[in-house]
């Protein structure tokens, strides 16, 4: 899909007309294009208009069942993501490794998927961003396991790779987000094997990050993370 | 309905000058674990949600489950709720829409809703019961609606209150899916020039 094409699809968007595919798609670009931000924006308000023509009471013993819902739930805790570095410090969160030792770690990576990195004829995506010039490699370490994350820029793909990933249950995945200066943009979905471990490329559309970030999302992703964060850590 | 809180007397006691959103406070509130302010923004904002759930889902006992979802899940994020981004009307009104269409489209694999879609459409909801202010909303709805042309207007109802894709939309309507989407772009500039949303 052409970025032009992709602009078109913010009146969708917003009334949440789109397939799964386009909406991620629609996702991955529309945070950093001001226009698609502010027609996202606008046309949202609109179709809160749109809600407020239908509006209809529930009954009211429903407020008691959610109520009694909610007195047992346990809520998230709230988002930090004005800096990076703010985030790195807290404590839960262990910062970056320092780069050295996250080539090292890249270089045991490398010499851990070559096996299945050279199946069928020519290079695969993920050797593709290994080579790439301008890859970037991020260790992100959490209280289980760890991620390493490759970036190419110029291919405008993530590998991602890891191990020791909890169970993110049948109805959910794993999102990477792009900390951002301006905030943090959805980059990507996948799955981890029953084992926890994982490997896999992701399209991240165009994404400038100051740093990375893993959280467990419903399935279908979410526009801003609402679940834990599983991993962070600064480029 | 709303039974204990009057909303219009919420707003009137709010003083001049101070927090003129009564429904971003309560839900502010409820991000630091408020039960009560909780209760509030449900009860500012239950006939919004379940009225946009019910219209797409239909069934009213699923409407009630998917709204008791809605809630759920916004008591859950309540913490991460930041007005700068956003209304918090809005922002409930968008997670009750995106959750209303994902229930129907799951559902879809059961059954197919798209034939009845347009017979269907105008069923009256089991529970009316408007006060004179939905009445107002209602009407103003409708009017705006009104202004749109004939295939502006189905393509954005059939997408926001029918839950459907913009391709569904293009399949029911036998119409190319480019169309379509301009339709729906076109439809929302013309209702945004109506609602007074700021472009």
């Amino acid at each position: 899909m052409t970025n032009h094409d992709i602009h078109h699809l913010a009146g969708a968007y917003a009334l949440d007309a789109l397939d799964p595919e386009e909406r991620w798609a629609f996702e991955a670009h529309y945070p950093t294009c001001d226009v698609c931000v502010q027609e996202v924006d606008t046309y949202r308000t609109v179709a809160v208009h749109l809600a407020e023509g239908v509006t209809t009471a529930p009954r009211a013993d429903l407020k008691t069942a959610i109520m009694g819902e909610v007195a047992t739930t346990r809520q998230v805790s709230p988002l930090v993501t004005q800096r990076v570095d703010e985030l790195a410090e807290r404590r839960r969160w262990r910062p970056a490794k320092p780069m050295a030792l996250a080539a090292a770690a890249a270089v045991v990576l490398l010499l851990g998927v070559a096996g299945i990195l050279s199946i069928g004829g020519g290079p695969s995506d993920t050797e593709r961003i290994l080579a790439a010039s301008d890859a970037v490699v991020t260790s992100l370490d959490g209280e289980s396991g760890s991620v390493q994350v490759v970036w190419s820029e110029e291919l405008d793909k993530v590998a991602i790779f890891g191990n020791g990933l909890p169970d993110s249950g049948s109805d959910n995945e794993f999102a990477l987000w792009a900390v951002q200066e301006d905030g943090v943009a959805p980059a990507g979905l996948f799955d981890a094997a029953d084992d926890g471990g994982v490997s896999a490329v992701i399209d991240v559309g165009g994404v400038d990050p100051a740093g990375w970030g893993v959280t467990i999302e419903p399935n279908g992703g979410s526009e801003q993370p609402t679940g834990e964060i599983l991993f962070i850590a600064t480029l | 309905m709303m039974s204990d809180v009057n909303p219009l007397s919420r707003l009137r006691s709010v003083p001049t000058g101070a927090v003129a959103d009564p429904i971003a406070q309560s839900l502010r509130d409820a991000g630091k674990g408020n039960e009560a302010a909780f209760a509030d923004f449900y009860d500012l904002t239950s006939a919004l949600v379940y009225g946009i759930v019910l219209k797409i889902v239909r069934d009213p006992s699923m409407s009630e489950e998917v709204t008791q979802e809605v809630y759920v899940e916004l008591w859950r994020l309540a913490p991460r709720f930041d007005d700068k981004r956003g209304s918090a009307k809005g922002w409930a009104a968008t997670i009750a829409h995106r959750r209303a269409v994902d229930r129907v489209r799951s559902e879809q694999a059961h059954r197919n809703r798209d034939q009845q879609e347009h017979e269907r459409s105008d069923r009256p909801s089991d529970v009316v019961s408007e006060t004179v202010l939905d009445g107002l909303d209602h009407a103003r709805v409708q009017n705006a609606l009104a202004g749109l042309t004939e295939a502006q207007r189905e393509a954005v109802t059939l997408a926001y209150y029918g839950g459907h894709t913009y391709r569904e939309v293009a399949a029911l309507l036998d119409t190319p899916e480019g169309t379509i989407k301009t339709r729906i772009r076109d439809g929302l500039s013309r209702l945004r020039d109506d609602f007074g949303v700021a472009p």
